[in-house]
């Protein structure tokens, strides 16, 4: 007797409650056989060249870090087109194979069935972002960034993820052919374009909850010490996973409209779950419209917990310049030495000055509200007097991702040149005549020459008013006689009028 | 009775595939036969409750398949091979079967011993780790039968379940139908009548959408005798005449 010829075996004995742990199991048969895992080389490849590398590139600090690979969303690049793709692939598995009246004739609703493919999918992608950005941050770790993950943002990030494995799965079970991968992986791919496009010229109202949407600025998303000074609001990335969340769980619900995808109160409640998620991305949309900047980043009234504000403790890192206490956050403790030696000179040749500071401590990057002008990178105030300093802004000193290498030289010179501009009292302007020319002699006596200062300005970053041209003209005249007295004799005409410069009641003629 | 059919018709569009069919039938294995395009396929996908009848009555295993409890009690009883059944090439034949048979709501500790059961009883016990890809057509035909069987169904709804299988492979599945046929119901669609001579107790022979015969294959043969019907084996002259008579009665008609 053959195998096939066995006897008949009693029928196996039918358990209720037993369909979590049957699903549970049918996961389990989905998870080893899943095509996703085939994918994720390239996946892993693609996210080492197009988010760790280049940020790997930049100054060492978590806000800037992240900013490609989290503010601008490449993570969700990499990582979305691929995911919708192989999602659909698995979405049509059913009706490409022939195997939609088999699953169809099982107890088991074939909307549940689906589902369960669809989780094993989307664990899959979600395991492999997790990783991917677990091991670049570890990385970053190990390179000592400072400040702290946005996990908010990571947050975003697999929400991302999970709505494109929705999206393409959706795709695919609708339509149930081999092209329905190469058509969701395109459609994932151009709406990230569309996104990113987006992201560059908007940057307030509904276009913040665009998952991809951080200029360089970070108006939308973050300020640059967010996670240094203040902890990451998580008010924008709160809504754009409740956006994307939305669109996942519309997808997911659509899945189970047709006929076939269950008995008539499965596709009552599939149709329920789609309402619900195409309500909570509606929702999302709305409360991004209502975000405003703040100095800790996007604020969303509804969302936000004021509780989360308060600034993050630390013990601040101290030097001296010239004999005058400087102090940074930790996370730039390594650039201290690059603070000092660019403070110094400019320090030592205003010491006695009237408006000399006492110390100078640095305090949170901030970038304003849009049209409020570039933001002032040192500023004073306080008793005793502090020069208050937003190093956030400027472009440190090494690799700098997109702005090319900025030398140790070129920092202090930046360092000299934004003293001299605030100690003259130009604020976030140009300055007055008078206020220019005493600044470039003041920039002549610290080491920098004023033919020398245009080229200067035109590469430090939102310097208000750079000279285009040479170092010419009545301004650079004036300067030139200033910088030719002898140091004694500047400094007692600057102790005499230096209130009068920054009051800007001088003319070019009234200089020595 | 565990198939109740009455009056059931069903069009895809402006073609009505199945007319005003009746039929009944109780435990044992039961040949539907007919060329193709007669409406075999349509009848089963009905029976498995793929889909809906555009008019009259089924019931299935004593519970109407229109309500959602009484479908999904039918379907936890079912086992049902289609005509054309794809696989996933990934799989292996252990975890494909094991993966219908928890579509089918089993008990997940019963599972194991059911899916090996059910994969020896196709005689494919050497090949349950083998991935679905490295399968001959035969075997993989084979793997959709275990699938069928592997929840010991009350009824079983095989189409074509001996295309590509060698001679040696369909004289064991006959073999299999009879046994599956003392406990269930066991409705086997064919256009081999071959099958039905060796392992139906009953046939009905399907044209054009509607049931031209229902009896005994001993009854078909004697339809055949002495009608000069084409056919090499009794049974086939039986069909051939059964057709022969359905299709001039439709054409005076």
């Amino acid at each position: 007797m053959t195998a096939m010829t066995a006897p008949v075996r009693n029928r196996v004995p039918r358990v209720t409650g037993v369909v979590p742990l049957n699903a549970a199991r049918l996961l389990g048969v989905e998870l080893r056989r899943n095509t996703m895992p085939w994918i994720l080389p390239l996946i892993a490849v693609l996210f080492w060249f197009d988010s760790y590398r280049p940020s790997a590139g930049t100054s060492p600090l978590y806000g800037l870090r992240t900013f490609w690979n989290m503010g601008q969303g490449h993570t969700i690049i990499d990582f979305g087109p691929f995911v919708a793709g192989v999602a659909a692939w698995m979405g049509s598995r059913d009706g490409r194979r022939g195997l939609a009246d088999l699953v169809t004739a099982t107890p088991r609703p074939r909307w549940v069935a689906q589902l369960v493919t669809w989780a094993a999918t989307a664990i899959w992608a979600v395991a492999a972002y997790l990783i991917c950005v677990g091991a670049m941050f570890a990385m970053y770790a190990h390179q000592g960034v400072g400040g702290t993950p946005p996990w908010w943002w990571v947050g975003v990030g697999v929400a991302a993820v999970t709505a494109f494995s929705a999206a393409g799965f959706a795709i695919g079970a609708y339509w149930p052919n081999r092209f329905a991968a190469p058509v969701a992986a395109f459609g994932g791919f151009l709406a990230m374009f569309l996104s990113s496009q987006t992201g560059f010229t908007h940057q307030s109202g509904w276009a913040l909850i665009l998952p991809t949407n951080s200029y360089d600025d970070f108006t939308g998303s973050s300020q640059t010490d967010s996670g240094i000074f203040y902890p990451w609001v998580p008010d924008v990335p709160i809504a754009r996973i409740m956006l994307l969340a939305g669109m996942a769980i519309a997808a997911l619900g659509l899945t189970g409209l047709p006929a076939r995808a269950g008995g008539q109160w499965l596709r009552r409640a599939a149709a329920i779950v789609t309402l619900a998620g195409v309500a909570l991305a509606g929702t999302a949309v709305g409360l991004a419209r209502t975000a405003h900047e703040s100095v800790e980043g996007a604020v969303i009234p509804a969302l936000h917990d004021a509780a989360s504000d308060a600034p993050i403790s630390y013990s601040p890192v101290c030097g001296s310049a010239a004999g005058t206490s400087v102090c940074l956050n930790p996370a730039y403790g390594r650039w201290l030495p690059d603070v000092t030696a660019g403070l110094a000179p400019v320090l030592a040749e205003v010491s006695g000055l009237p408006g000399t500071p006492a110390r100078i401590t640095q305090v949170a990057a901030s970038y304003p509200s849009g049209g409020s002008g570039p933001p002032v990178p040192m500023t004073f105030g306080g008793d005793p007097l502090a020069l208050r300093l937003q190093l956030g802004i400027l472009n440190m000193p090494g690799a700098c991702g997109f702005c090319g290498l900025v030398t140790a030289q070129q920092f202090t010179d930046q360092i000299r040149l934004l003293f001299a501009h605030a100690f003259v009292g130009a604020g976030g302007a140009p300055g007055s005549p008078v206020q220019q020319a005493v600044q470039a002699a003041l920039l002549q006596d610290a080491g920098i020459p004023i033919a020398a200062q245009p080229t200067l300005m035109r590469h430090v970053e939102n310097y208000p008013g750079a000279e285009k041209g040479p170092a010419t003209g009545p301004v650079y005249a004036a300067a030139r006689r200033l910088a030719a007295l002898p140091a004694a004799a500047r400094h007692a005409w600057l102790a005499t009028h230096l209130a009068a410069v920054r009051a800007g009641q001088l003319s070019l003629g009234d200089l020595p | 009775m565990n198939v109740e059919i009455s009056d059931v018709t069903r069009r895809f569009g402006r073609t009505q595939a199945v007319s005003g069919v009746r039929l009944e039938t109780g435990p044992g294995v039961f040949g539907l036969l007919g060329p193709n395009g007669a409406g075999k396929t349509t009848l089963l996908r009905m029976m498995a409750t793929v889909i809906q009848p555009s008019s009259g009555r089924v019931r299935l295993l004593g519970r109407d398949p229109g309500g959602y409890g009484p479908r999904r009690e039918i379907r936890r009883r079912l086992g049902y091979l289609p005509q054309s059944l794809g696989y996933y090439p990934g799989f292996t034949v252990a975890e494909f079967v094991e993966y219908f048979a928890l579509l089918k709501e089993m008990p997940p500790g019963q599972v194991p011993r059911a899916v090996a059961t059910a994969i020896e009883r196709v005689d494919l016990g050497s090949r349950a780790r083998s991935k679905l890809r490295t399968l001959s057509g035969g075997m993989l035909r084979r793997v959709g039968v275990a699938q069928a069987i592997v929840n010991e169904p009350e009824l079983l709804l095989l189409d074509e379940p001996t295309a590509g299988l060698d001679p040696e492979q369909r004289v064991a599945f006959r073999a299999l139908l009879r046994d599956l046929g003392e406990q269930a119901t066991v409705v086997v669609s064919t256009h081999l009548v071959e099958d039905v001579g060796a392992a139906c107790s009953e046939v009905a022979l399907m044209d054009a959408g509607k049931i031209v015969f229902q009896g005994t294959p001993d009854e078909l043969i004697a339809r055949g005798e002495g009608t000069g019907a084409a056919g090499d084996a009794p049974l086939e002259r039986g069909y051939s005449a059964v057709l022969a008579a359905a299709r001039s009665a439709t054409a005076v008609a």
